[in-house]
Order: C-alpha cells, then structure tokens, then sequence
C-alpha cells in the first residue's frame, strides 16, 4: 500500500501516505497549479504509487480526480469542511471514518492502530514544534527539508535530523504560501542573508498549530477536531482570521520582511495576497510575493529575493 | 392580460438596479443588503426582507458595455492577480475606481458566498470582507462525494444558522410558509426556463437571447415575474420557424463569452447552427422534497459543478444527446477551474478553446477559427 497525499487535511492517524514534494517532468495544465499538475503526474506516471488521496479544497483540488479517472488505483478525495463549528467537527469526523473504510476496503486491510498512530503523530509535531519556535537559531533549509524527507516516510520511520545552526546576523524575515515544494528557493534565501524566523506553511507553521489528538473517546472526532483546530489554510475562508494570526505572530517575531511564496493559477494564495499586501503595507512591513510554476521552480526568483534582502 | 417580454424584461430589470449608484441618486435601500454567489439560497434572503445583488452577473454587464479592460487593470494594481477569476478582477476594478455602466451596488451589510460552484468564490468573497468589513457568511455544500444523509444534516445546520444571522440583521422572523412560497415562485421560474431551454434544437433561437435571459434565473428567481417572464418567451420561441437542419448542429460547452455582442464567437461558426448548451442549464435547480429545507438542500447542494465528474459526464452525455449536437466548441476557461473538464469522454468531436469570459483579450481569434475549421473538416469527413 503506497498512497500518496496531496495534503496537511489528510489524517495521518488513518494510514501511512507518501506526502507528495515535487515531481520531475511533470506535464502541464494549462491556467492551473503546477503543484496539483506535478501530483497528478506522479499518480499517472509513477508505478510504486497505488493510491492517492487528495482534498476537496481549492478548485485545482476539486477537480484532480477528473484528471486521474483513468488511473487504476486506489483515488479517494476527501471533502474538507469551509468551517470549524460543531457540525463541521461531526462532518468531518464521519469523512474520516468513511476514508478508514474505503482504504481497507480496497487494500483488504484491517487499519486498528488508530489510537497508536494519533499518539506517534502527537510526539512527531511536539518535536517539530520544538525546533519551530526556536527557528531563527537554525537552519531554514535544513529544517523544512527535513521535514519534506521524513512526511514521505511511514510514520514508525519518521525521526527528524538535528538541522544546524542558522548562519548569524540574518534578516528577519517570515514566509508566507502553500507546501514549499521548490526546495531550492531555501538555499537563496539563506545566500541572500536571510533569516526565516516563522511561517505559514502547512507542513511546519500551521502543522504546530494543530492542537494534539485526544486519544479517548471517539478517535474520529478527535482527529477531526485536531485537524481542523490547526492554523487556516486560505481555502477554510477565512482571510481574516489569518491575517490576525499571522500579523500578531510576524510583529512577536520581529520579522522585518515576509515573503510570500505562491504557486502559479494557485487562488487562494493570491486571493489572500491581495489582502495581505495591503495589511503587510499599513503595518510599515516589506513584502515580496514569489510566483511558482511548479514543484521544482526557484530559479527564477532569485534575483529578486537579493533584491528584497537588500532593500530590507 | 399577459404583460409582453419587453415589459417584464424592464420591470425586473428596473427593480434590480434601482438602488445602483447610477440611479439611486444617493438614496439608500430601505431594506439591509447582502452579496451572493450565484448559487445562494436567495429564497431565505426574499422571505425576510433582505435585497441581494450578484457581483458575478455584474461582471458580465460590465463586459459586455465594453468596459472591462481598465476595470481589469485597475485590479492588478491593486495586487488582485490577473490569473484569478477575471469576475472578482472586473468587480475589484469596478469598486476601487467606483466606476461601471450603472455605477456600482448598494454596499453590503453582509456577505453570502457558497462553494457549491467554486471555491474561488468564497476566497474572493473574503477580499470583499476586507473591503467593506462587514460580516461574512460561507456556506459550505458537501455536494455528491458525501453521502446525502451525512451532508443533509450538515447544510440543514448551515441553512437553520444563516437563518437565524439574518433574522437578527434584518429583524424578521421567518415563516416558513412563506419560504415555501419563493421556492415554490422559484420552481415555476425554473420549469418556464426548461421549456425555454428545450426549445433550442428545433427552433431557430439566436442562443444570445438565451445567454441573456437566463440572467433573470439567476438574479430574480423567486420572483413570480420571472416565470411569467419566461411563460411569455416560450410562447415567442414556440411561434419561430424551424431551425435550419442544414446547418451542422453544434453544442456550446461552456461559458458565454459576455464580452462578444453575440456572447459565442459567431463569426467563425458559418455552416454551424448552436442546437444546446449546458450553461443555459446550470440553475435548473431541483427543489424536491418534502420540506423547505429538503428542498433547499436538494437545490443548492447538487448543482452541476458539484457534482462528480462521472455524473457531470453522464449529465452531458444526456444533454447532447437531446440537443442532436454532432461536435462541441469547449471553452477551457482561465477563470473557471471547475469546469475545466466538465467535456470529458462525451463522444463527439470537439474543438477546445483556450478563453476567457470576461477579458477579451485572452482569446486568440485565429487560432480559434482554425480550431473550428478543422473540427468542420472533421465532422464534414465523417
């Protein structure tokens, strides 16, 4: 069994998923995120993949299973709730539920370790959450990469190395944006001397957010509840619950700049940009907004982030 | 006596825009105001009072008085990305330089966005949450991929919480007779539409009138005029000669593109004759059930670009075959994600084109006429 997830909203504690980070060769999609197109490809392209499971949140999402109907695997997409009230825990929860289901109905499989698992992701996210608020002495790279490496691991296999320490005097700066798949773009930030003291992403900033899974009672509103307690992603709507976490947490940390790193055709992101810029702007702080065309583009963005890091 | 076309077009075209900037002379509403997506459940916003304007049908207004391009640019200065739903580009224009053909919408006092078409909707609703700062309401529709009683139960909960929001904006109770009664004006609005619709192969209708008219399905159709409306039209079309079967019979698949003052590239499909189109059935809402909140739930939560790619492609597969379509002009619409691949496996030829159905420089006209000229060699060759 060997699923790949697309998303921080696919629940751990169900099964071991390969966290998709990038994709080479992917084929393009016209007018539509790179990020899905590469998922897409790898699906199709790649035959150690059988199965995928992928939310239905921004419209790139929504629709990536019209694109793998073909495909001979194992597709599930998982309806993550717009909201985070009482019915939207119970929903969820029952979405949880159906997906244990539907993997073991497909893999004849038998998932019972689900309070074992929730346990061994609680102690996973206490690490990282560990390194996350004592960022700005470490290495970027290292951290985030190291997290990239170990989400693609089942979860008995997953440790976290020690990243090294961050070079001294950088400028303070916070990142913005969806998965970080063009890794790249870690290294030129660091080159160009700056310091990423805090993000947003899903798989570091809103991934410690997550308040931790209660192990008693019914274990599907516990996940359900821990998932949906986490920092919000843009396409939950609510733009200004964000804004008022992310601005309080980039003044607490001092951060001079922000960078907010989207994906080409990714709406939600440059949705919330448009926004973000204007608060960023009241608030006396520098921003500059990098646009992805897919997994493995960074190149293109380094001329301008050396420029950022001089203007700031 | 039955009031003619032109003069129930008028009267509901009047109502709707009477507080727009343009014409209100600075008169505020009476009533509190909210914005919807297109797929709201208006009927619960008509049975307490509250008036409802549709940014998105705007948009089209806006392009097709020719006046989206500054609009357009206005919004990327703005930091609103081009790449993004070119309604939400238009409209950002449009309010930021208070400007477009009937000036702008009464402000709102809330904000109703649903993702039963898009999530880019809500997202976009969030932007004017910022702007206006005035409450915001997103309704979340599961749609097919959960199972009815799971997802009846959770947009029911929605449903019973934005009635009790609006109650306390506008200081109404609701009856639910009365409630009963704008879904019942609704699904008599919708089934004059069907007839309408289902004229289109047989008679020969510019499919332009349809494009427009289905903008009062969208804006007004809880109103009892609109079914009127829509009465009168089909005696109209019934009255048309027959449509000239000479011609190749061809499915538009997709968007309008408003921009056009034919609103489909009508310059390139000599020898074609448009016999269906599926953007003319989008809010042919099923209101069954037993209740008005079945029926609620039944309308809003499955429409067509919430459903699942396999009902969606059976859905057209149907609709084509009514329609005697042998080939389809399919728009992949930058703006529209969602329907990006609504035309798949639907067994007929067809030539897809890269649009856009507000800016109209995004089409490349040539390569579009090629398009079609092979899809006319194709289906000539057959």
């Amino acid at each position: 069994m060997k699923i790949l997830s697309l998303s921080g909203f696919v629940p751990e504690q169900i099964c071991d998923t390969v966290r998709f980070t990038g994709y080479s060769g992917g084929r393009a999609i016209s007018h539509y995120c790179g990020y899905a197109a590469d998922y897409i490809s790898q699906v199709l392209n790649d035959d150690s993949i059988d199965g995928t499971v992928f939310p239905k949140s921004c419209d790139s999402a929504r629709i990536i299973s019209s694109y793998l109907g073909s495909a001979d695997k194992f597709l599930y997409q998982l309806p993550v709730p717009a909201r985070r009230d009482g019915a939207a825990v119970s929903y969820f929860a029952g979405e949880i539920r159906d997906y244990k289901e539907a993997v073991e109905a497909h893999y004849g499989v038998r998932l019972e370790d689900i309070k074992e698992r929730a346990e061994a992701v609680n102690r996973r996210n206490e690490k990282i959450k560990e390194l996350y608020e004592g960022l700005e002495d470490i290495s970027y790279s290292d951290y985030l990469c190291g997290i990239h490496k170990m989400l693609t691991l089942p979860l008995a296999e997953q440790s976290l190395p020690e990243p090294k320490a961050a070079s001294a005097g950088g400028k303070r700066v916070y990142l913005v944006g969806s998965f970080l798949a063009a890794e790249g773009i870690l290294d030129t930030l660091e080159r160009s001397g700056l310091n990423v003291v805090g993000d947003g992403l899903p798989e570091s900033g809103r991934l410690v957010s997550a308040a931790p899974c209660k192990i008693d009672g019914d274990i599907y509103k516990n996940i359900s509840e821990s998932i949906l307690s986490a920092r919000l992603s843009p396409t939950q709507n609510n733009f200004g619950e964000i804004l008022e976490r992310d601005i309080k947490e980039i003044k607490e940390k001092k951060a001079v700049g922000v960078i907010f790193l989207t994906q080409k055709y990714c709406e939600p992101y440059d949705y919330l940009y448009s926004v973000y810029e204007k608060r960023l702007a009241a608030e006396g702080i520098r921003s500059l907004k990098i646009s992805l065309s897919n997994s493995e583009d960074y190149k293109s963005s380094e001329l301008a982030v050396e420029a950022f890091s001089d203007m700031i | 006596m039955a009031q003619s076309v032109i003069k129930l077009q008028s009267s509901l075209m009047r109502e709707y825009y009477k507080y727009f900037s343009k014409y209100a002379r600075g008169k505020s509403p009476e009533k509190k105001v909210a914005w919807v997506t297109a797929f709201t459940p208006v009927e619960i916003l008509e049975a307490l009072g509250i008036l409802y304007y549709y940014p998105e049908s705007y948009a089209a207004v806006i392009a097709a008085s020719e006046r989206e391009q500054p609009l357009l640019k206005k919004s990327e200065q703005c930091f609103l990305c081009r790449d993004c739903c070119s309604y939400s580009c238009c409209i950002e224009g449009c309010l930021e330089l208070e400007d477009g053909p009937r000036g702008t919408p009464p402000k709102p006092d809330i904000l109703i966005a649903t993702n039963n078409q898009c999530n880019t909707l809500p997202n976009w609703w969030n932007i004017l949450a910022e702007r206006y700062n005035v409450p915001l309401i997103v309704i979340d529709y599961p749609g097919e991929a959960v199972p009815c009683e799971r997802a009846y139960e959770y947009v029911t909960a929605q449903h019973r919480e934005l009635i009790s929001r609006l109650e306390e904006l506008s200081g109404n109770r609701l009856d639910e007779s009365v409630l009963g009664h704008f879904i019942e004006n609704s699904e008599q609005s919708v089934a004059w539409w069907k007839k309408v619709a289902a004229a289109l192969p047989e008679k020969e209708i510019k499919p332009t009138a349809l494009f427009d008219d289905i903008s009062y399905l969208i804006t007004a159709r809880c109103s009892p005029d609109t079914a009127e409306l829509y009465r009168a039209i089909y005696d109209e079309v019934s009255a048309l000669p027959e449509a000239d079967k000479g011609l190749i019979p061809l499915f538009w698949l997709g968007y309008p593109l408003w921009y056009h003052a034919d609103r489909y590239l009508s310059e390139c499909l000599d020898g074609f004759r448009i016999c269906g189109s599926n953007y003319i059935t989008w809010w042919s809402l099923d209101y069954s059930g037993n209740d008005v909140y079945e029926m609620l739930f039944s309308a809003y939560n499955y429409t067509f670009l919430n459903l699942s790619q396999k009902t969606r492609t059976k859905r057209l597969t149907r609709l084509i075959k009514d329609s005697g379509a042998v080939c389809a002009v399919t728009l992949h619409n930058k703006s529209c994600k969602c329907d990006f691949v609504s035309a798949k496996d639907i067994g007929i030829p067809q030539a897809e084109l890269e649009i856009d159905m507000i800016d109209r420089e995004f089409l490349s006209l040539e390569k579009a006429k090629k398009q079609i000229e092979l899809l006319k060699e194709t289906v000539c060759s057959r």
